[in-house]
């Protein structure tokens, strides 16, 4: 274990005697020189799965390490099925039905009764779902089950806490111009998906304006049902405890028939154009792509090895290896073909060098065609599948998160089996597996490309990579805020 | 974009918070083992023996703080270099690298030192001396194995691997499946013993796009450069984390590698790991990898102390977007009582839907969306009580640190009540017991209270420190800091547009 290798009796002078520490000797062995260690031996918990008497799903996992208990129940139903003239009402109904309290039980003072004892329940209206998540102390467990399911069943929706959570939403709408990145993710979602799909419209100050406390009642009518909710729970506290405390909390909550209606299939919008909205910012804030893939579809564990090696996988991914190891261009770049209900996105995103920036989508661009051309290498491959496999392990670190895992793949339809297969599917996929996936996931003459950013600063005119749109933030963001100025 | 962020400064960078209080203390103890190599190299080791993982941090004494003048930047730069390989790692041919590494050295100094001269720089040698980097740098390629340790430890299933530079401290993470400990202890004490600083002038260009990327185009980081450049007069907590651009330009690979040499040093160095780990098996292998590595001099004594402020600062700037808030004044740090009545003030006006400033500014007045209160920019040094405030348009910064100040005021006359007290005593408990459900969580904190305060049990006494503030505490620390003369204000003002 030699440490230092000197190079030459001359080097006398402080940058000379420096340079010698730069350059080390020998060093140690090779990582590869040492012995495999045994292979794990795991085998996960599976949780327990429980049904209410009026129809909730619950899902749980003891967890007697620390004197915690975490609960998260789902609804079916989110922002997708809001009418498009109330874009923002599931994530209104999920802020209010919190802060809003219940019929017995004001919002202020469920703030401070939680908070005193160091307890919280949130609830958030998402795409595909209505979430309201708790944590709190297991001493604790029988009031917050109290207080959680009465707010799930009645909340009061007060048009004062409307008024609050609406005035904040606003005042985030005026906000998100601030910064590029975040206005070239809108600008993309709208021109991947369609600016009129529930996927890519956007909310603003106009749609908010119009929701009513009525409104909030009657989507919070529409998808809350014991029927329609799963239930996961957490912590140092028993099972039949834990049924208890639900079957009473809920005790009397009718079941109703929940619909979700089908959402109109996307269809594919992307025709290449560049999309370029000027923003005085040292950067070009870029996102590019077009429509992804379905969900639980025949490629998945085909596009999971594709991603990984593509630009999901980190420092091993080719994205960031080319554009920002090999060239500096950027301080981090990710990409992949995501799946969705009906259909994901394929994206690449980056906030790259505005000097470079059409170097650096001369790369992009030849990354994907290289991937649609040629063979990965076996070094790749196995770097790729390794990496997926041996790391699935950390699911199960966490039992709240794997929980929440669980719950997420149940209600997305996923197989029963998923998580026990999951490993096997991903040893399947071939060199050949992932250029196929390639050649038919991503298209680099469809996708469109949004950057923000300021194009005098850039290496050539857009026009030299392709059809140039122009679209004015200045304007949009005017006509957003209309009378607000 | 998880991965793709190398570093952590944006978090240790401000609001390092240190309120996470004890409870069952005997609980952690009894899981907790604490081991000091011959060479100072600290250890703790934590057991959590659910899933077969473990989540590893290891942190230098060093950060932003210890930099001078013209190699700002210079800690969160090395962090960078730190994942570039090693003799062993990272290289196909060794002998061939270090042959144009020493070129690569020299030409890149005296490009480097060149183009700092700004206006009065030879352009035609600077483009000169970058073509000649560049042709240096081309010839090295192909005798670089790209990213090896992310490589390597991808491989075998490790997830997070990251640093973290702040202005107290620089640190590693990577967690791994268990079997991995060994090469955990190979891959890290090579690194720390004999670190390549393969493509240098490469990856100083990527922090050039993250400065941009994260403070250039970022108001709330922009404004919290301001306000920290006008709060500190001569400490270096005036600095960021991330560096003066100009600085970043031209700091050069010696420079990198003299600060290495100073403070990367395993006397200067806890190593902390939690999981399932026991120390019959950990305690020899870490010993084995990590116990020659020679104990270097201790490190320079830190000699600037901020002068008393004198009376009130102000920054006032425009930048293309909405308006922003910070106020602050300076305290003292960590783990003086004043620290523990700061934070106890911090909950009481900031912490949660119940809090006196979210009730009446965000709540009942709504000319705010938000408000936090909060210690920083580090905590090894005294510090800042600090507040950092969002308007709601079309309310002013204005009104609302007018606003604030009241109940800053308030504090000054009326004593907390003892319910707000038992309040925040019963959230620090239990975000104590929170901060054990993580292998990472608790691998840091432990990590940073025995790197920053040379004992990770200073974690448990917290509480005690906090349980024993009173009204009367909070109140005088209110008169005696949060005054006029004490205090700093930033605002962002949005620029008018040109019509």
């Amino acid at each position: 274990m030699k440490r230092q290798y000197r190079i030459s009796a001359a080097a006398i002078a402080a940058v000379a005697a420096l340079l010698l520490a730069a350059l080390p000797g020998i060093g140690q062995k090779h990582p590869r020189e040492l012995t495999k260690p045994p292979a794990l031996v795991f085998k996960p918990d599976k949780p327990v799965s429980f049904t209410l008497s009026n129809g909730i799903q619950g899902l749980y996992f003891e967890d007697k390490e620390l004197p915690l208990v975490w609960m998260a129940g789902r609804f079916k139903g989110g922002n997708l099925w809001e009418p498009a003239e109330k874009a923002g009402l599931a994530g209104l109904t999920g802020t209010v039905l919190r802060t809003g309290g219940s019929k017995t039980r004001t919002g202020d003072q469920i703030n401070e009764e939680l908070e005193f004892i160091a307890a919280s329940i949130e609830a958030t209206g998402g795409a595909e779902y209505m979430t309201v998540s708790a944590n709190g102390l297991k001493k604790d467990f029988g009031k917050l089950v109290e207080i959680y399911a009465d707010l799930v069943m009645n909340p009061a929706f007060p048009q004062d806490k409307l008024d609050l959570a609406r005035n904040q939403s606003l005042e985030s709408m005026r906000r998100r111009w601030d910064q590029p990145i975040q206005v070239a993710y809108m600008l993309a979602l709208e021109r991947v998906f369609g600016a009129d799909t529930p996927w890519g419209r956007r909310t603003t100050p106009a749609t908010f304006k119009t929701i009513t406390r009525d409104d909030l009642a009657a989507f919070h009518a529409r998808f809350f049902a014991p029927n329609n909710m799963t239930i996961g729970v957490v912590g140092d506290v028993p099972l039949a405890e834990v049924k208890a405390a639900l079957e009473k909390a809920f005790k009397g909550w009718p079941k109703k028939t929940v619909t979700l209606p089908a959402l109109p299939a996307l269809a594919e919008k992307a025709d290449g154009t560049i999309y370029y909205a000027y923003k005085d910012t040292p950067q070009a804030n870029m996102f590019l792509g077009h429509l992804g893939v379905r969900r639980n579809g025949p490629d998945q564990y085909k596009l999971d090895v594709m991603n990984n090696i593509f630009g999901e996988g980190g420092f091993t991914a080719r994205l960031m290896k080319e554009l920002r190891s090999n060239r500096g261009l950027t301080y981090g770049i990710n990409g992949g073909v995501e799946a969705g209900l009906d259909r994901g996105a394929f994206m690449v995103a980056s906030q790259l060098k505005a000097a470079q920036f059409l170097e650096a989508l001369g790369l992009i661009k030849g990354i994907i065609t290289d991937l649609q051309t040629n063979l990965v290498s076996d070094e790749e491959i196995e770097t790729a599948k390794n990496t997926i496999i041996n790391s699935f392990v950390f699911n199960f670190e966490q039992k709240n998160s794997l929980l929440n895992q669980l719950m997420i793949l149940k209600l997305q339809g996923f197989p029963d089996n998923y998580y026990e297969t999951y490993i096997e599917n991903i040893r399947k996929i071939t060199k050949q597996d992932v250029l196929e996936a390639a050649k038919k996931h991503m298209d680099p003459a469809k996708m469109i490309i949004v950057v923000v950013g300021d194009e005098k600063k850039f290496d050539k005119p857009l026009s030299t990579f392709g059809k140039v749109k122009t679209i004015d933030l200045q304007a949009l963001q005017t006509a957003e805020q209309g009378g607000q100025k | 974009m998880a991965k793709s962020v190398k570093t952590l400064t944006a978090i240790f960078g401000l609001f390092l918070v240190l309120g996470l209080a004890p409870l069952a203390a005997q609980n952690l103890e009894e899981k907790v083992t604490l081991h000091v190599l011959k060479n100072g190299l600290t250890v703790i080791l934590a057991e959590r023996h659910g899933a077969p993982v473990i989540s590893t941090m290891y942190g230098f004494k060093v950060g932003s703080v210890d930099e001078s003048p013209g190699i700002t930047g210079t800690a969160h730069i090395f962090e960078h270099m730190a994942f570039k390989g090693t003799p062993k790692i990272g290289t196909k041919d060794y002998e061939k690298e270090r042959v144009l590494m020493e070129k690569i050295a020299r030409v890149g100094r005296e490009w480097s030192l060149e183009t700092a001269k700004g206006d009065k720089a030879d352009k035609d040698k600077v483009a000169a001396l970058r073509a000649e980097l560049s042709k240096l740098e081309e010839e090295q390629a192909p005798y670089i194995v790209k990213d090896e340790i992310d490589l390597i430890y991808s491989n075998v299933g490790g997830v997070g691997l990251n640093a973290g530079t702040g202005t107290d401290q620089t640190s590693y993470i990577i967690s791994l499946p268990a079997n991995q400990l060994e090469l955990f202890c190979l891959v890290e004490s090579e690194r720390i013993r004999n670190a390549v600083l393969r493509e240098f002038y490469i990856e100083r260009s990527v922090i050039q796009e993250e400065r941009k990327q994260t403070t250039d185009a970022v108001p709330t980081r922009l404004l919290s450069e301001m306000f920290m450049g006008a709060a500190f007069l001569a400490h270096p907590y005036k600095n960021p984390v991330v560096g003066w651009a100009s600085d970043i330009h031209s700091v050069t690979l010696e420079e990198a590698l003299a600060f290495k040499e100073k403070y990367y040093t395993p006397n200067n160095c806890v190593l902390a790991i939690a999981g399932d780990v026991t120390p019959a098996k950990a305690i020899p292998l870490i010993e084995k990898y990590f116990g020659d590595i020679p104990r270097g001099p201790d490190p320079p004594v830190f000699r600037t102390v901020e002068p008393k402020q004198l009376g009130e600062r102000r920054v006032r700037f425009e930048f293309d977007a909405e308006p922003l808030l910070m106020m602050g004044f300076h305290k003292p740090n960590f783990p003086a009582k004043e620290d523990a009545a700061a934070t106890v003030l911090s909950y009481i006006l900031t912490s949660g839907r119940s809090s006196r400033m979210y009730k009446d500014l965000i709540q009942d007045k709504q000319i705010a969306v938000s408000v936090n209160a909060g210690s920083g920019p580090g905590v090894r040094f005294p510090n800042l009580f600090t507040f950092y405030a969002t308007p709601r348009f079309p309310h002013t910064v204005e009104e609302l640190e007018k606003a604030i100040l009241e109940h800053v005021e308030k504090v000054k006359t009326e004593p907390v009540s003892e319910r707000e007290l038992q309040k925040v005593k019963n959230n620090l408990e239990a975000s104590y017991i929170r901060a054990m459900s993580s292998n990472m969580g608790l691998a840091g904190v432990l990590m940073r209270y025995q790197l920053l305060f040379g004992d990770w049990k200073l974690f448990l006494k917290y509480k005690d420190l906090v349980g024993s503030i009173t009204a009367a505490d909070v109140m005088d620390f209110a008169k005696t800091y949060l005054t006029a003369e004490n205090r700093t204000v930033a605002a962002l003002i949005k620029k008018a547009k040109a019509s």
